[in-house]
This record gives structure tokens, sequence and C-alpha cells, in this order.
């Protein structure tokens, strides 16, 4: 008999995934089909001078070298801030560590309409950066004037990636063992020495791939541009993506840059792949002994922790804390003088008729609820059962497993704009637009979720399937009461991250959806747009609260799962 | 105290470990630390290598204290429990590695680099990166490291821990061949008794944090001065003194065995290798002088080792293991003892007769 896992059971775990599979497919692969195929048809039929014009045109160079520029200087600043900080989780303990390591872990599930806002709020000329330093300093002009320039851009980036850094850097940093360190020591080198030839060296594949995954956000990075950038001449790919189909009303156009893009983002998937694999390489002889816990021992080390500390929980906290307090201050007088109201939670809340595009705030609110709790209840079943899968070895799997992760190399604008391409076809009302928001929507979480769910399942021992199986459990029923329920940790942390994916979703929604469909992030961007910081922040707060129960959730479930 | 060579004396204290631990290793020997997990063998290294700090005592090595003296001015190499080979570096660029801290020109460096790899018969793997490297190779490698940095001392923690039996067996043979090409003071640490009496030309048992005896293989197997390094260091018995009057027998007079129980805890303590069986009940023991006999004794377990068969025994509620070249062929045997492989213990100390 052949011993292979599965055995007689093959056919119930290649059923398992179909469905799963199957969705996917139909949500991913036809909505690119349509985007290809306008690429390549015009009234004329099937055309391949559009395609090449877009390929070679100046246009399109000058645009993909200012994208490519912008994300490069946007992870060298993210590196250049985030090295200090990992040097600082990852050799010393000390006073508030946990709390800062909590923090970088904010951008993981922040949104990124959120960034914009706070950065606006916090940064801005009048924000509450300018504001504290004209009082502190009785300035007459706000100091820091950066807003809707190219440093807007970096900067924002760099505050919204280098935890991301920093972070990853740090926890593969603090599990490195300080063997070769020592053994350099011993050898002869100097602690300044041993760190370049051999500290440095060694973190290096970390770096590279927490640098490589920053240049992706960078690369794909919409609302940051879109807002901040404010104009033509800062204008990435997604951005012009964007431009094209809804200002230009160009599709053709948007396609085939479409295509240029994702043959971009291809390369720069593989790339990433290839660091993943390097650092997968030098984890593996990387031993996890226990490093030494020390605290700062000089003074000016005590002192430039500190100040790093204080000036990374400003940087992260800052803008998310301005957006709340701003959300509780409106303008009594035409004039400006702020003061401390309910203003934007009343129209928020519909209480009072709201003004301008507040009046869509409660409808946008209960939207996005709405629109996120269908996304996480789908998503999950579909990973989950691919993940049934995918966990095994082999070349199936791996395939399913590699098609599982394909919506990731094409970025959320592009599938946002299939779905317009499609919505244009099919003409239909608002529920048809609201399902097609849905559907976005899931594409976009389901590689994420797989990810969450993944990696626990294939911890999971295979023996304790197979043992229930001997004990008189059929696959169906060993699926339900084994697997399922060890699972419930990751099942749970998946769906939250879908549910704040989709809360906080911009990119694709702007994209496909026209003025009458509205979601939270989309009613704050039109908000921003028409200069009401104050309503955008009511909404932001609430999408914070959202964010924060998410997170406390997933780490709460995360916790349960560990503490088995 | 030798002027040349290593001579310590340490006092460190962690959250409930105590380290107080003084001992010397003549130049050009190569010494064994042994003892159980947890006896602070790896922290005396870490102390000579000073890569932690002693709250007191002296590191003096060929003739200079080096307490003061940071780690990378020792000139002390270490050969770590998981080789440490530092992963971004080629087989040849980690042996270069000491040498080019030192600012060898690079035709000396890779002709050292060649010498060492034959050294360490590992010529063909210069290129290869340390995650290509099984167990014994990486070990092989992190030799050559420290000793291209020309140590005066060469320290090894548990080298061969991580390794498998046969392979262990072959790569204690060849450290002590590089440890006689080379001539490099070595203090080896290491858990395994068999691998010690092996190499070690001396061995510094420890237990607790203290040195518990220094001598050769030979002396600390046949001579314990405790009752701890007699039960580390191979397998033993260990029985209450006030058996004796029971057991003793002895024939030819003259050398009368004189019983003289102690206060406190009195055991004694001999190996399962002298101890002598008689399975068949007309004939005496094959033993002529003064020695123990205990009758009646029941075979409760007999396993076949190859060479021997290693017999457990029950003597009036004591158990007895002896070795033996055959197989006992009946349940109840007459055991043997002389008196002269009886060791004496008082509270764990050895009792030495004047």
């Amino acid at each position: 008999m052949k011993q292979q896992d599965g055995g007689q059971y093959k056919g119930f775990y290649k059923a398992m995934p179909a469905p799963g599979a199957a969705v996917l497919l139909l949500l991913f692969l036809v909505p690119l089909f349509f985007t290809l195929s306008t690429a390549f048809l015009s009234e004329e039929g099937f055309t391949l001078s559009r395609v090449q014009q877009t390929f070679t045109s100046a246009y399109t160079i000058r645009i993909l070298l200012f994208t490519l520029y912008q994300a490069a200087l946007s992870t060298l600043a993210s590196v250049v801030v985030a090295l200090p900080g990992a040097y600082l989780l990852a050799n010393y303990s000390f006073r508030g560590k946990r709390f800062i390591r909590a923090l970088t872990t904010v951008p993981f599930v922040i949104p990124s309409i959120l960034v914009v806002l706070g950065f606006v709020i916090f940064f801005g000329n009048n924000g509450f950066l300018n504001q504290f330093l004209m009082k502190t300093f009785s300035l007459e002009k706000p100091p820091i004037q950066i807003l809707y320039s190219f440093k807007a851009i970096i900067l924002a980036h760099t505050f919204f990636n280098f935890p991301i850094i920093m972070n990853l850097v740090s926890s593969y940093w603090e599990h490195m063992d300080m063997h070769c360190e020592m053994a350099a020591w011993t050898l002869g080198a100097r602690k300044g020495k041993t760190f370049r030839t051999i500290t440095l060296p060694r973190l290096l594949p970390s770096i590279i791939s927490a640098s490589t995954l920053v240049f992706l956000f960078c690369y794909n990075s919409f609302a940051i541009i879109l807002v901040l950038g404010g104009g033509p001449q800062f204008t990435t790919m997604e951005v012009e993506i964007y431009r094209l189909a809804r200002t230009s009303m160009d599709s053709g156009a948007a396609a085939s840059l479409s295509l240029f893009s994702i043959l971009v983002t291809s390369f720069l998937l593989i790339w990433y792949n290839k660091s993943q694999k390097m650092l997968a390489r030098s984890e593996a002889y990387t031993t996890s002994t226990k490093r030494l816990d020390k605290r700062p021992a000089t003074v000016a080390g005590k002192v430039l922790a500190l100040l790093y500390s204080l000036a990374t929980s400003l940087f992260i906290l800052g803008p998310i804390a301005s957006i709340v307090v701003r959300s509780f201050m409106a303008s009594t007088t035409r004039s400006g003088a702020e003061s401390f109201s309910f203003r934007w939670y009343r129209q928020l809340f519909a209480i009072e008729r709201g003004t301008g595009h507040m009046g869509s705030a409660l409808q946008a609110l209960t939207n996005s609820l709405a629109i996120a709790t269908i996304v996480a209840l789908i998503t999950v079943p579909i990973a989950l059962t691919m993940a049934t899968a995918i966990r095994k070895k082999g070349f199936a799997s791996s395939s399913l497993e590699l098609f599982g992760m394909l919506p990731m190399t094409v970025s959320s604008v592009i599938i946002g704009l299939g779905y317009y391409i499609i919505s244009n076809r099919i003409r239909g009302g608002v529920s048809i637009g609201y399902t097609l928001v849905v559907l976005a929507h899931m594409v976009i979480a389901i590689p994420f979720v797989l990810r969450t769910i993944l990696p626990e399942y294939r911890k999971m021992p295979l023996s304790y399937a197979q043992s229930s199986l001997t004990l008189g459990a059929g696959p169906l029923r060993t699926f339900f009461l084994i697997e399922v329920p060890l699972l419930k940790g990751a099942m749970i942390t998946g769906g939250m991250f879908a549910f704040a994916l989709s809360m906080g979703e911009i990119n694709a929604t702007l994209t496909l959806a026209n003025s009458a469909i509205v979601t939270l992030p989309v009613v704050m961007y039109r908000l921003i747009g028409s200069y009401n910081f104050q309503g955008a922040c009511a909404l932001g707060s609430v999408l914070i609260l959202v964010c924060s129960i998410v997170f406390i959730v997933s780490e709460l479930a995360k916790g349960e799962s560990n503490g088995r | 105290m030798a002027d040349r060579g290593l001579s310590c004396a340490m006092k460190a204290s962690y959250q409930d470990f105590r380290l107080d631990a003084a001992f010397s290793v003549q130049e050009g020997e190569l010494a064994c630390i042994i003892g159980p997990s947890g006896c602070g063998k790896s922290t005396t290294l870490q102390l000579i290598a000073g890569l932690i700090t002693p709250e007191e005592g002296s590191i003096i090595l060929n003739g200079n204290d080096i307490m003061q003296t940071p780690v990378h001015e020792r000139q002390i190499a270490m050969v770590f429990q998981d080789y440490a080979l530092f992963p971004h570096m080629n087989v040849a660029q980690n042996i270069a590695y000491p040498m080019k801290l030192r600012k060898v020109p690079k035709e000396k460096r890779l002709e050292e680099v060649n010498r060492l790899l034959s050294l360490v018969s590992m010529t063909e793997y210069q290129k290869r990166k340390p995650q290509e490297l099984s167990g014994g190779e990486r070990q092989r490698v992190a030799l050559a490291r420290a000793l291209a940095s020309q140590p005066q001392l060469l320290l090894l923690d548990e080298p061969l821990s991580a390794l498998d039996a046969k392979l262990r067996k072959h790569l204690r043979s060849e450290i002590r061949r590089i440890h006689e090409e080379t001539g490099i003071t070595t203090l080896y640490v290491t858990h395994d008794q068999e691998e010690a009496l092996a190499i070690a030309d001396t061995i510094i048992v420890m237990q607790g944090g203290k040195v518990e005896q220094v001598g050769s293989g030979e002396e600390i197997y046949h001579s314990p001065n405790s009752l701890f390094v007699a039960t580390f260091m191979g397998e033993g018995n260990t029985l209450p003194y006030n058996i004796i009057p029971r057991s003793v027998i002895s024939q030819m007079g003259g050398n009368g065995f004189l019983f003289k129980p102690l206060e406190g805890k009195h055991t004694i303590f001999f190996r399962p290798e002298h101890v002598i069986i008689q399975d068949d009940e007309t004939l005496p023991l094959p033993e002529f002088f003064t020695h123990l006999e205990f009758r009646d004794a029941q075979v409760v377990g007999c396993e076949f080792q190859g060479d021997h068969f290693r017999i457990s025994l029950l003597w009036e509620g004591h158990q007895i293991i002896a070795h033996a070249e055959e197989r006992p062929r009946t349940a109840k045997v007459r055991l043997g003892i002389r008196i002269e492989k009886i060791r004496e213990f008082l509270n764990g100390q050895l009792v030495i007769k004047n």
C-alpha cells in the first residue's frame, strides 16, 4: 500500500479546496481578464498599438521612474530611521519596551486613509506640531510647511513604514544568537569591527527582506500620493491608473498601464520571494539561544534610548491621537477659532443634519461595517478550505499556494479597475455596485487570511488528524472536530484581519465605485478633499476604534493559541 | 603554580548559582573539564575567554595576568558548541577572518588557510558556505578558524555534543591528533566521561560550581576522591559499610581486614568489572585474597552489551551491577569482590587509610 498523506481519503482532500479555489479564480481572473481585454481591444478589434504605446512612451517611463524613485527614497529613509530602534529593541531591555514593540505593529493594521489624515492633522501647516512649535517659540508662521509636496510623500511613507522595518529586523536580531559575535571577539575583533564584519552582514537578509516589503508598499502606495502629492507632477503608477480610468475616462489606457504595472510588480515580488528565501535559509542556521538582557549602561545611552522611544511614540501615536482630538473640535464662528464640540459625531450619527459630505457619513459607516462583516465571514472559510490542501507537500499544493497568493501580485487599484470595467459592462444599480465592492475586497483579503491560517495549520502535526481517523472519525468529522477547533485562534485572527482590511480599503473601492456608493474611507477621502478635516477626523476616530478592537481581539486570539 | 600554561582561580555568582573554581593546566596539555549539566563548566570557559567577568580571581596565562585584558586581546580562541561559523562567509573566509584582523598579507593568508584546511582534512571545502556543511564538517572548520588566530590557549565548548556517536569517536581522535601536531594548550569541556577519558591528559571534574578533582584519567577512574566523582566517571556499586562483617572472607590469614565503622554515612564503592560471579553452587569463588562474598544474589536482569554482559543483581535488598563474559546459568549466584578494589567513602568523601 502506498504510504501517502490522505491515503484513501485523497478524494476528500482534493475536493475540500475546490470550491474556495473556484471562487477565488472567478473573483480574481475575471476582472483581470476584462482589464487585459480592454487593453488589447479597441473598436476595430484586437490591437497591440495601445499597449505598445503605453510601454514605450516617455510619459510612462517618467511615471515609472518617479514611482521607483519615491519608493527607493522612502525605503532608504525608513531603514535609516528604523535601524537604531531595531538595535535598541533587540539588544536592551528597558521600561516601555513592550509598549514600543506593540506600537511597531500598528502600521500593519492601520488603513492608509488614516495615515493620510493623521499626517495632515499632525504635520500640516495648521497641524498640531506646527501649533505646538509656534506657541513654544512664539513664531509667526508655521515652521514646518511640507504638505502637498514631494517631501510630504517621503515623510508620510517613512512614518508609515519605518515601524515595519523596526519590527521585522528587531525580532530577527533578537533571536540571533550571540555566539558568532563572541567567536569574533575571541578571534581578536573589537566591538566596532565585530559589528561591521559580523553583526551587520548577518542582519542583512532581514534588512533586505524588510526593505523589499516596504519598497513594495511604497510602490503600490495610493491614498498617500493621491492626497499628499497634490498634483500631476507627483503621480505614481497606481494613482495614474486611477486617474486615467476615473478622471480621463480612458479605460483602455488605464488597462494597458495596469499591464505594465503588473509586470514591474512581478519582478519586485520575485525579488521579495528571493529575499524571503534567503532569510529563511539564514534563519535555519540561527539557533534561538536566549540573549542576555541588559540595560543601557552609560548615561548617554540611556538618554538616547529614551529620546528615541519618545520620538517613535510621538511619530506613531501623534498623528493617530491628533485625529481623535481634532474630531472633538469645531469652529464656532466662520473665522475659525476651534473649541470642544460633539458636532461631528452628532452629524455622523445623524442626530443633526450633516453638512456637505457628512450627510452620507452614517450610511457609509453602516455600509462599511456590513461589507467588512460579509467579507470576513466569506473569506475565512475559503482560505481555510484552501489551506487544508496547501499545507501538504507536493507540486499540486505548492501551485495552489502560489495561486492563493496571486492576488498579491496585482495591486488593489488594478483589481478595482477590473471591477470598474465589469460594472461599466453590466450597468447595474447600487446593489450591484456594492456587490462588486464586496467581491473586490474579498480578492484583496483572501491572500492575507490564507497567510494567517496557513502557518498555524502547518504547525499542527499531521498525527492529530491521523489519530482521529484511526479512532473512527471520517475525514469530514475529523476536520470539524479536530482541525477547525485547533485553528480557531488563527481563524479569528484571519477574520479580523479581513474585517480591518475591508473597513479601511480605499484603493479598489475608489477606483471601482461610482459616487452613489459610499464607504467610510471614501467619505473620509471626500471630506479631506473638501477641507472638512474635523468631520474626516470623526469618521477616522470610528475607524481607529474599529481597528483597535480588531487589533486587540486578534492579539488575544494569538495569545490563546500560543498558550495551548 | 606553573608559569607556562594556564592557572586560574575565579569566583562569580549568578541568580542561584555560585562558581568558585581554581585549577591549572600545563603548557601543551589537553585538559578536559567534565561535569553534569549546570555544574559551571561552560561558565568557566566563558570566564577564561573573557566573555563574562568574574567577581574576583586571577587568570594567568603563560605568566601574564589577563583578568583585565579585553576579550579580543586575550589570544584565547574558542570553539563554540554550535560552532558559530559566520553564515555570510564561506569556509575560507571564515578561517581567514582572524588573520585579516591581524592584517596578515593576502598571500600568507591563503597559504595559512590551505595549511589549516589540510590539517583538519577539509581541503576541498574552501568555497562552501557553513550552511552547506554537515555537523562534523562545521566542527572542523570551527577548529581551523580558532587555530588561525594562533591562540595561546584553545577552548572547546562541548565541540562534539551535536554529532552522532560514531562521528564523535572519529572526531575526538582527530582533535587529539591536531592537538599533538599544534601543541597548543587546550581546555576542552564535555559532559561525556568516555570522551574525557579517551583524549585528556588531565581531567578536571566539576560539580555545583566547584572543582571536585583534578588528575589523569586513570587517577580519576581508579582513585576517585569523592563518591560523586566515582559514580560520575563510569558505573559503580555503592553499598553501606556495615555489610562487611557479614560478607568478608579472609582466607590466607595474614592480610586480614580491619573493620572500622565511622560516624556518618559510611559507604563502600566498587566497579562492576571487578565483581566476580560464580554460578556453580558446587564450586568456590575463584578468589584467594581477602574479599567480600555475597551469597544467594538474585539475578534480576542480564543485558548483552556485545563484549560483555551487564548483569543486575539483588543481594539482601541491595542492587549490584556486575560485568561478566558469560551469561549466568542459574538465577541465584555467588558474588565476590576483592577488598583492595573497594573504595571507602564517608559522607561522600574518600576515606584515606594509612
